[in-house]
Parts: C-alpha cells; structure tokens; sequence
C-alpha cells in the first residue's frame, strides 16, 4: 500500500511538475509576444583605441624637454600595450594651456577616444610633482585624475605609473608599465660569451648589471611580492641557487645541492623556493622554505621531473615530465600527489609558467624542429601558439597576466633578444637590450 | 491440431488481455491527443499574422546603409498602400472611356460637393424621404406658422411637380448634357484622371513593406531582421571592448537608448547596471562611447519611428574572449 501510495504521490508529482513547467513556458511564450526585442552586439572591433597625448604643460623645470619627455614614454607605452593608437600631434587643433578645460569638439573631430592633459612642475622641496586628466572624448567627461611627486632623477617612474593608470582606467585591469625586467645580458663571443646578470625597466630603458660575469648565471625568477630575485650560478663547477635583493643589494646562497639544481622560482608568498634536483638519471620536485631551509620532496618517480611553477594562488604547481614518454605538463596539487597530465597535443612541452591571473600557463613547444610559445588554460584547453619561429623560448608573464616575454634566437652566429607578445598573439614587439639577452624575468608592480 | 488447439486456448487468454491493452491504449491516446488538440488549439501563433518583412538588398546598398551620412537625404514619404505589385498598364482612350462607360472618378463628385444643387428631377427613390419631413414639419408647426407651412407645401409641390413632368425616355440623354457645366478649373488634373478610382487603391509600383502598421498583431511594424542586423553591425564596428575581460567572469552591459526622428541620440544613453569593478566600468564606458560615436543610425526607416525611437541593447563580448 506504501509503495501503491508513494507511487501515485509520485506520478501526482511528476503531472504537478509536468503542468507547471507547461505553464511556466507558456507564460515564457506569452511574455516575449509584445515585449520590444532586446539586440545583443557579442562582439567589437580590436582595434586599438585612437587617443590623443598632447605635450605635458611644464612649469619651471630643471629641463625643459622633460616634460615631452613624459609624455613621448607614456605615448610610447601605449602603443607598445597594441591596445591603444596614438594619435600624430600634429594632428591636434586645441592646444592645452590648462589641463582642467579641455574642447571636447576639437578632440572629436581628429577621432581622439580618450585624452590626456597633464603638467610637470618643481615644487617647493625640489621633487618633480606630476598631474594628469583622463578625458572621454565621445562621452565628453573627466574619467581620472592622479597627481605623483618623485625626485627628478626618478622622472621617468612618474610616467611608468601614469601609463598604469591609463591603462588601468581604459581596459579595466592593471596595467604592467612600472615594472622591470631581469635578463642574462650576453656580450661577446659565441665561444667566449660573457653572462652576466642584467636588470631594466620593462621598456629597455635604466639597464643595471647584478654580477660580473665570473659565474654563469642562468634562469633568473623574480618573487611575486617583493624585489628579490633568485637565480642559479655555476662557480667552480658548482651549481648554487642564488638570492639577490635588489632594493638592499644583499646576496645569499641559499643552498648548495648534491648533484644538479634545475630552475628554482618562489612560490607566491615568497617565502618558499620550489626546484627539481637531480639524482642519478632522473630528476624530482622539491619545496624550501627558505627560512628554516628545510626541504620536502614532491615527485618521486624514475623520470625527469623539472620546471615546477605554482599557481598565484598557491594551491597547485605545475611542471614538465617526461614520464610519458615525451617532455609534457603536468598539473599536481601543491603538496604533491597525483598529477594530471594537461598537454596532449604533438611536440615536447617545456618550461611552463603559470599567469598571475590564474588563467593561463604560458609554455615551448618544440614540434618539427621548430619552437613556439603559446598558453593554455591550467585544465589543458584552448591551447593557442603565440609566436613561432626557429627559436623561442623562456616565456615569463608581466604582472597583468596580458603579456609573455621570451626569448628569440634566430641562429647562426647572431644571438638572442627580447620579444613580448600579448595573449591574442596579435601584438608582437621587440624589446631593446644593450647586446643579446636571454632568459627574462618579469617582475611584478613596482610599490 | 493438438498444438493448434493449446495455442488457441493461450490465444484466447492473450487476445482477452491484448483488448484490454489495446483498449487501455486507444483511452490514453484519446485523452493524449485530444488535450493535446485542445491545449494547443487554444492560442493560434498571432506572430504568423502576417509576413515578416525581410529587405533583400545588394552589397553597395549595404554599404551605403551601414556607412551613414550627416548630409544624407531626408527619407521619401510612404508610399500608398499596395498589396501587389500591378501591372503598368498605358493610360486609356479617355475620349472611347466616356462614350463607353459613365463611371466617374471619385474626384468628380468631391469637385461637385460645395455646389448648391441644380433643380434637377429627381429620382424615385428619394420620394418617401421627402414625404417624411414635410409630414414631420406640417405636424408640428402646421397651424401656429400657416406660412412656412405654406411654403413647405409649395416646395413640396415644387418638388412633386416635375416628378409627374419627367419623361421616363429623356432621362438618359439629359445626363451627360448636365454634368458639363460643373467644370472646376481647379481641378482639372482630377478630371483628366479617367482611371477607376479602386484600381489606385490596390495597386502600385512597389509593394509597401509597411502593410502590418496597425493591424494589433501585424508582425511587420517591427524592425526587421536586416535592419536589426544593419544595426549590429554598425554598432560592432564603433565598439572597442576594453581587453581585460577576466576570463571566469562574463560581463554583460544592458542599455537603453532614445534616438529622435533624425536618428541621433535624444538623451544620453541610459546604463541599466551598476559597476562593480574596474573592468565592468570600462566596459560601461566602451559601450556608451560606441552610441554615441556610431550616431545617426541611418538603418532605420522612418515610418517604423515608434520601433526604434527606444531601443535596449546588450553589449556582450562573449565571441571575442569567450573562446
């Protein structure tokens, strides 16, 4: 009888369900007759933003063409970004005497989207002090405004950081302009090159050499929260995993290895150095907490396990494993354990880098005697190659997460320099060095 | 035969509970289908009333329609209504028209209206009508007024006279002869228009692509499916979503917009969402400059003001960084 009753409250259920879902669709039915019809646009154009960056007004500066100075950086970082078109000065009809009135028609006609007024000047105490207007040009309204001040010599930081704010206001997310980069700078020889360790702003500019080129140094990895870089060197035969702070210049060997020390790189708090070692013919994963030194091991099989990254949020590493058969990438948790093969597609993976954004692993692959960057999603898919060519390699993300640099090595007797490229592959620039550089590392926002 | 005899018997068991399952069935296919037949009867597709309007137009009109232009011309006035598309046929012999036929165009008899009408006899059905009136009349101001009843029966008289004069066969010729003195020259084109008035009304050079507007249901008086796609395109090519799209988060920005008769923006556009973060208010932004930089809206025809004076739309990049 129990079944019999719950059998028929069942199928009273289901009729209930049944004539409530009718009702609902014809009610659906019934709502859309009559109603104005919404129209979706799913997609825009990409091309870049035409904006206007008229010279910034100077006041009383040590010199003169500061000023232009600023402003050619900031236009200079834009283009750069491929998000944004510049528009020829010459093109401009108002001329800015005031940053806070701006002729929005004059602005329009020349088909300027947005534009920026802004003035240098010294202040009291001798510091530099810099403001900027963001202005909708369509929309003909204020959009942001910042004012920095900063000793003069540091001129060129002001315009980094309105760059940011520029970039920040228009596409929504942080920009990566004050930002700098590490790279083995190369001189020399083919067979006698030099390495030596070289720091510069993201755009080229203020390069700094960190060591004299009496070690090879190799593989440079900036912390994600603070400016301290770590590296490998290779004195007398043994490999060492460096520190380097570079606010305070201090130096520490964090450790030195038995046998090889592959490619060490922080884990997001900063405090802990994640490598592979090698033992024997195989390699594995290890974490050091860089305080107590202490070190745990997280692989442990009869392949080469190397190239470990964690994830920004630091729940999950991923690394390159030839465990099956093949150099391929692999995703594991943060204390090791299973891992879960991501790359499946024809070629060797190596060297994979997760995003600060979370959202993509940038990697090589070699495939055909040829090498690509590309980025994949951490769960494997929507793969996409960025660039490729006879060599590139060393993908390191800017801290936005919208931009990998690598390096190119076209062959030959010539050496390697700088690339970036943006995450749609579009928007590929070269990025000047001194002589040939290698291995770049990004670093994140400066504070 | 033994075989056969035992599959009978299980026949008879098996044909009793196919009745009943065939019973059973028919009952639930009944019940089905005529709730079915019932339900869906009940509300005819009103969206089939009439046809929608689809505009099959070349690449250069395309281009032309999405380029849009300051200067443009003003659009053309409706034209009349046609339901079909009729044959260009050549002006007819007016001269053999009127010998043939006595048909006048409507235009004759509107030039007639503010004439005071000649003496003319009049025709039998308009007697009883008469009679009515003047019996009303007499009835009631017959005796205190005997002069106006006096002259009512005079008209009356006047009236009932020639009806008893009239010859039954010089009615047709008298006619034609009448009809000429009326001549209005101010409306000479209207005469020389020999054309049967109906024919105007029912045909013309191009089917009106208008022929919903105000019927209730009418489908037509909607934008139609080029013309929604006109707009999509053109708004598509002003609009430059901003690049920090977060790849786990699908922002959506829905607004509205009033556009005069002119076809440009009467208010600002108006942003039916809130920013939340710095990416959804660079969306909100990139949005309301792709309006305003993408007016006058030259797709939209002006007699389907009312469709597109108000207009709400989403802007939602999810075929650029969806993938």
């Amino acid at each position: 009888m129990r079944s019999l009753e719950l059998t028929l409250s069942r199928r009273r259920a289901l009729a209930g369900a049944a004539g409530l879902s009718f009702a609902a669709a014809a009610a659906g039915l019934w709502s859309r007759v009559g109603a104005a019809p919404r129209i979706t646009i799913t997609e825009g154009n990409m091309q870049p933003m035409p904006i206007a960056l008229p010279d910034f007004v100077g006041g009383a500066l040590p010199d003169p063409a500061m000023a232009r100075g600023v402003t050619q950086i900031i236009t200079s970082n834009l283009q750069r970004s491929g998000l944004f078109a510049p528009i020829d000065q010459a093109a401009y009809i108002e001329k800015i005497t005031n940053i806070d009135q701006v002729r929005f028609p004059d602005w329009k006609q020349i088909n300027a989207q947005a534009l920026v007024t802004g003035t240098l000047s010294r202040q009291p105490d001798g510091r530099l002090g810099a403001r900027f207007r963001l202005w909708d040009v369509y929309a003909a309204q204020y959009l942001d405004g910042k004012e920095y001040s900063t000793p003069p010599d540091n001129w060129r930081r002001i315009a980094h950081l309105i760059s940011d704010a520029i970039y920040e206001r228009l596409t929504g997310e942080k920009g990566y302009f004050d930002s700098r980069v590490v790279f083995i700078d190369e001189s020399g020889s083919k067979e006698r090159r030099v390495k030596r360790l070289a720091i510069m702003d993201q755009d080229g500019a203020n390069v700094r050499y960190l060591t004299r080129g009496d070690d090879l140094v190799l593989t440079p990895r900036f912390s994600p929260s603070s400016q301290e870089i770590t590296y490998m060197s290779y004195g007398q035969g043994q490999p060492r995993v460096n520190l380097l702070n570079l606010e305070s210049g201090q130096r520490e060997v964090v450790g030195n290895f038995p046998g090889m020390t592959f490619s060490p790189r922080f884990a997001p708090d900063g405090q802990r150095v994640i490598m592979s070692l090698q033992q024997g013919g195989n390699a594995n994963i290890f974490l050091m907490d860089l305080r107590s030194k202490a070190t745990t091991r997280l692989t442990d099989t009869a392949a080469i396990d190397t190239a470990p990254s964690f994830s920004p949020d630091g729940s999950r590493i991923c690394f390159e494993s030839d465990r099956g058969g093949r150099q391929q990438i692999y995703v594991m948790g943060a204390n090791g354990g299973q891992a879960q093969r991501i790359s499946f597609s024809e070629g060797a993976y190596s060297t994979p880098v997760w995003s600060p954004r979370g959202d993509y692993i940038a990697f090589t692959k070699q495939a055909q005697g040829r090498f690509a960057i590309g980025i994949m999603r951490p769960d494997g898919s929507g793969e996409r190659i960025l660039t490729d060519g006879y060599h590139n390699e060393g993908p390191t993300w800017a801290p936005n997460g919208r931009v990998v640099m690598f390096f190119r090595d076209p062959g030959g007797s010539a050496g390697p320099s700088l690339f970036t490229v943006d995450v749609t592959g579009r928007n590929e620039q070269r990025v000047p060095s001194p002589s040939y550089a290698s291995d770049p590392a990004w670093s994140p926002l400066l504070r | 035969m033994s075989a056969g005899h035992t599959i009978s018997i299980g026949g008879a068991s098996t044909s009793r509970r196919d009745a009943w399952t065939l019973g059973g069935s028919i009952a639930v296919h009944v019940i089905v289908l005529g709730w079915g037949a019932l339900t869906f009867a009940a509300r005819p597709l009103t969206s089939d009333a009439t046809p929608m309007p689809i505009d099959i137009i070349s690449v250069s009109e395309f281009t032309e329609l999405t380029a849009g232009s300051r200067n443009a011309p003003k659009a053309q006035p409706a034209k009349p209504v046609a339901e079909q598309i009729g044959e260009r046929k050549p002006p007819d012999d007016p001269a053999a028209k009127i010998a043939k036929t006595e048909v006048h165009a409507a235009t004759d008899k509107a030039a007639e209206l503010p004439e005071p009408k000649p003496p003319t006899p009049e025709k039998k059905q308009l007697e009883p009508q008469r009679d009515l009136i003047a019996e009303a009349i007499k009835k009631d101001l017959a005796k205190p007024e005997p002069k106006k009843a006096e002259q009512k029966s005079e008209q009356k008289k006047a009236e009932a006279k020639p009806e008893k004069k009239v010859e039954p066969k010089a009615e047709p010729k008298t006619p034609p002869k009448k009809d000429q003195p009326k001549f209005d020259p101010r409306n000479v084109a209207a005469l020389l228009d020999k054309r049967t008035p109906q024919r105007l009304a029912a045909t013309g050079d191009v089917v009106n692509s208008n022929i919903g507007i105000g019927a209730p249901n009418a489908s037509s008086n909607q934008l139609s499916l080029s013309e929604i796609d006109a707009f999509r395109r053109h708004l598509r090519s002003c609009w430059n979503p901003p690049a920090g799209a977060p790849t786990n988060k699908r922002v959506v920005v829905p607004i509205t917009i009033r556009l005069k008769m002119d076809r440009t923006l009467a208010a600002q556009p108006e942003v039916e969402m809130k920013a939340t973060d710095a990416y959804s208010l660079a969306m909100i932004e990139s949005a309301r400059r792709a309006i305003i930089a993408c007016q006058p809206y030259t797709m939209f025809s002006l007699p389907k003001y009312e469709t597109w004076k108000e207009l709400s739309i989403d802007f939602d990049p999810v075929e650029m960084f969806g993938g």
